[in-house]
């Protein structure tokens, strides 16, 4: 019930349908928030003054009930939400958007202006003296600046590097289960 | 960049736009905005539908801090821990004009979102002691707690105000209906 459609988010542009799912699934989760909290108090509040006995006993258990039914309702908001931002990640680079996509990654990893430029370069398939020649700055300088993105990065080559945003580009279902 | 596993996986938020909140943040956050403002200034005291009120409040904050360990990411109380000196480095950044992209609460919000709760928990547990429980003298800890709630969402709307002036970022729509996707529009 709460698996988003993936065509759903690639044929459209706007998340449309998944996205109001996973709305109204907070607003069902809140509601059933609201009446597991009645029952825990006046569980609480009848075990208190009448002690122990079958209506009480009966209570508690929707009470727990409800509890669990929340808790795995939020987790299935969780789900839905992350499949949403996944589709929505694949589209935006889908369209075009991968360089605004690398740039939230080099922001993300806080890279200084020029490492963000040499990291640029190399993703582009540029060799460390043909970017060197491009910034108008020497080899080993280069060398420094793309040892420190990868280090940022938490990555080791160039391929890995690259390999972050392909990642994104492939999906899920292509990497495989 | 909170850890090395996190730069390599999940959506990545394009920083100019602030926070997209998800449907639990917004849902739990209109329902406690409306709550305060009922059960403060319109509600009668002493009536069921204060009470009613207040266990709606109680539902939004267990849920919500469901959500704070198993939510989104920027949901998560990880995401936003309460520092008291990022939140004067935050502070005189803004007198400098610099206003960082954030990926949950800024680290004053951070804090503020921290007292509102532990007011609302006291205002709670307070009216629940002396509706269910008969204990009527927690009333003054109750009323005191609901000021200080009173306060801290006057205080709340103004930081909102002025952060949305300030960065250009127009943090009520990411609380509202907008919907957008993550990449450019």
């Amino acid at each position: 019930m709460t698996e988003a459609d993936p065509r759903s988010n690639t044929h459209n542009r706007k998340p449309g349908a998944p996205s109001r799912r996973a709305g109204l699934l907070a607003a069902l989760v809140a509601v059933q928030a609201v009446c597991a909290v009645f029952f825990v108090v006046d569980v609480t509040a009848d075990f208190t003054w009448d002690g122990a006995d079958v209506h009480t006993a009966f209570e508690a258990v929707i009470a727990v009930a409800l509890v669990l039914g929340v808790i795995f309702g939020a987790l299935e908001i969780r789900r839905t939400l992350d499949r949403i931002r996944r589709a929505e990640t694949a589209l935006s680079i889908a369209s075009g958007a991968l360089a605004e996509v690398i740039e939230a990654y080099f922001d993300r990893w806080g890279l200084t202006a020029a490492e963000a430029n040499v990291a640029l370069l190399a993703i582009k398939g540029f060799e460390v003296a043909e970017i060197a020649g491009l910034r108008g700055a020497s080899a080993s300088t280069v060398r420094v600046q793309l040892a420190k993105v990868y280090a940022k990065a938490g990555v080791t080559s160039r391929t890995q590097l690259l390999s972050v945003f392909i990642e994104d580009l492939m999906g899920e279902d292509l990497i495989g289960k | 960049m909170s850890q090395p596993s996190d730069t390599l996986s999940g959506p990545v938020i394009p920083p100019s736009k602030g926070v997209n909140w998800d449907p639990v943040v917004r849902v739990t956050h209109w329902v406690v905005a409306l709550s305060v403002v009922l059960n403060g200034l319109i509600v009668e005291e002493e009536s069921q539908l204060h009470n009613w009120i207040g266990y709606a409040v109680l539902a939004m904050l267990a849920l919500r801090v469901l959500w704070g360990i198993v939510g989104t990411e920027e949901a998560r109380f990880s995401s936003f821990p309460p520092s008291l000196l990022k939140a004067k480095a935050y502070a005189q950044g803004m007198l400098h004009g610099e206003h960082p992209a954030q990926r949950s609460h800024n680290p004053i919000g951070s804090l503020m979102v921290y007292a509102m709760w532990g007011s609302l928990a006291v205002v709670i547990g307070t009216g629940i002691g002396m509706e269910v429980f008969d204990i009527y003298e927690m009333e003054d800890i109750h009323e005191v707690a609901a000021n200080l709630v009173l306060v801290l969402a006057a205080a709340h709307v103004c930081g909102v105000v002025l952060e949305s002036r300030l960065s250009g970022v127009n943090l009520i729509r990411n609380m509202t209906i907008r919907t957008r996707s993550r990449g450019p529009e």
